[in-house]
């Protein structure tokens, strides 16, 4: 016994054993917790911006659904996060442009003619096949277009123009909530 | 002294690690599905009263609003109706557009044609697109909640009020050249 308490009381003097006070950390989490459940979403796809865009800013509440986005930043066009055309000084660059119309850009308008075909196919494939998924969004004519606050109606045009030429003629322009 | 010792018996530390251990796998979770930038989309969730008197202009059309922006004189409201055509002008405040008078002269259009939800919007090449973002604002809804327009529900057969001004926003000009 005299031997056990010559143990614990080394131990005792050393102090290597402590309890942890977790109190303040659980207020930390507790406020975490609350300030991630106000921004959690429940919209069925995460629409963000892209580096360097400054998204208008609306009063619109209407959840983005899902469909095809397009991104218009100030370098270049974006489907999908793959550049299709690029832009200098707020303009389309040359060689995008379709020489005998000057609203219409051709690398953009190949590509989504290219989607839509595809997405077109494989709704034709879903009536037979229900396992085959598709884009509903695509096949409706929708598109999310997410532009810079900072580019003119004469550019933004354009873009508008080219996709309803390759039949997307459902446009949904994306912006942040604030007013 | 007895009183003393009776209160000591009742304290207690209360045991906060399962709650912590909660908490720490509830933030991951949490933290995938935040949005931190939220972005909405312009479009128009609208009443069945409202969605049926949309179809019924589309179908039946009985005026045609359009509205014409350009950055060096404003607005231009104009309303056709078979073969009149009103123009109602907001010109441009201090330089800069006045987006209180475009949504006072959209209330007065609305009051007045109750029945038509679309607005054909006609901007100039040069209109920033965030202005033209904010005009859509105005368009869409009456920020005076005690201005509503009455539409019919026909499916019930009685007067409906309604917020909503144009939610049906068409850019009539993309085609031009």
């Amino acid at each position: 016994m005299a031997r056990r308490r010559k143990r614990y009381d080394v131990g005792h003097r050393g102090n290597t054993t402590f309890g942890l006070n977790i109190t303040s950390m659980t207020d930390m989490f507790t406020i975490l917790l609350v300030f991630l459940l106000q921004t959690y979403s429940t919209a069925e796809i995460q629409v963000s911006p892209d580096e360097g865009q400054s998204l208008p800013l609306s009063g619109a509440q209407t959840n983005p659904t899902l469909t095809l986005q397009v991104s218009l930043t100030k370098k270049d066009l974006k489907i999908e996060q793959r550049s299709i055309a690029s832009l200098e000084n707020q303009n389309f660059v040359k060689q995008d442009i379709d020489p005998n119309d000057s609203n219409f850009i051709l690398p953009l308008f190949k590509e989504l003619e290219k989607i839509a075909k595809e997405e077109e196919a494989k709704a034709k494939a879903a009536e037979t096949d229900p396992t085959v998924k598709f884009n509903k969004g695509v096949v409706e004519g929708k598109i999310i277009l997410k532009a810079d606050s900072s580019f003119d109606y004469g550019t933004l045009r354009k873009v508008m123009y080219t996709a309803s030429m390759a039949g997307f003629p459902k446009l949904k322009l994306a912006t942040v909530i604030g007013e | 002294m007895a009183y003393k010792k009776k209160h000591a018996n009742h304290e207690f530390e209360l045991d906060l690690a399962p709650l912590l251990s909660v908490m720490v796998k509830l933030v991951p979770v949490l933290l995938l599905s935040s949005a931190f930038v939220q972005v909405m989309v312009i479009e128009t969730d609208l009443p069945q009263a409202v969605k049926e008197a949309i179809q019924q202009q589309q179908e039946n059309p009985t005026a045609n609003i359009q509205l014409a922006i350009d950055s060096k004189s404003g607005f231009q409201v104009i309303i056709q109706k078979g073969q009149n055509q009103t123009v109602e002008k907001v010109p441009l405040k201090d330089g800069a557009w006045d987006l209180k008078g475009l949504h006072l002269a959209l209330q007065k259009v609305k009051s007045k044609n109750p029945e038509v939800f679309r607005i054909e919007f006609s901007p100039s090449a040069d209109v920033p697109y965030r202005d033209i973002v904010l005009m859509m604002d105005e368009a869409r809804q009456s920020k005076d909640k005690k201005i509503k327009f009455p539409i019919t529900d026909k499916k019930e057969n009685r007067q409906v009020l309604t917020d909503f001004m144009f939610p049906d926003v068409v850019f009539t000009n993309v085609m031009d050249g």
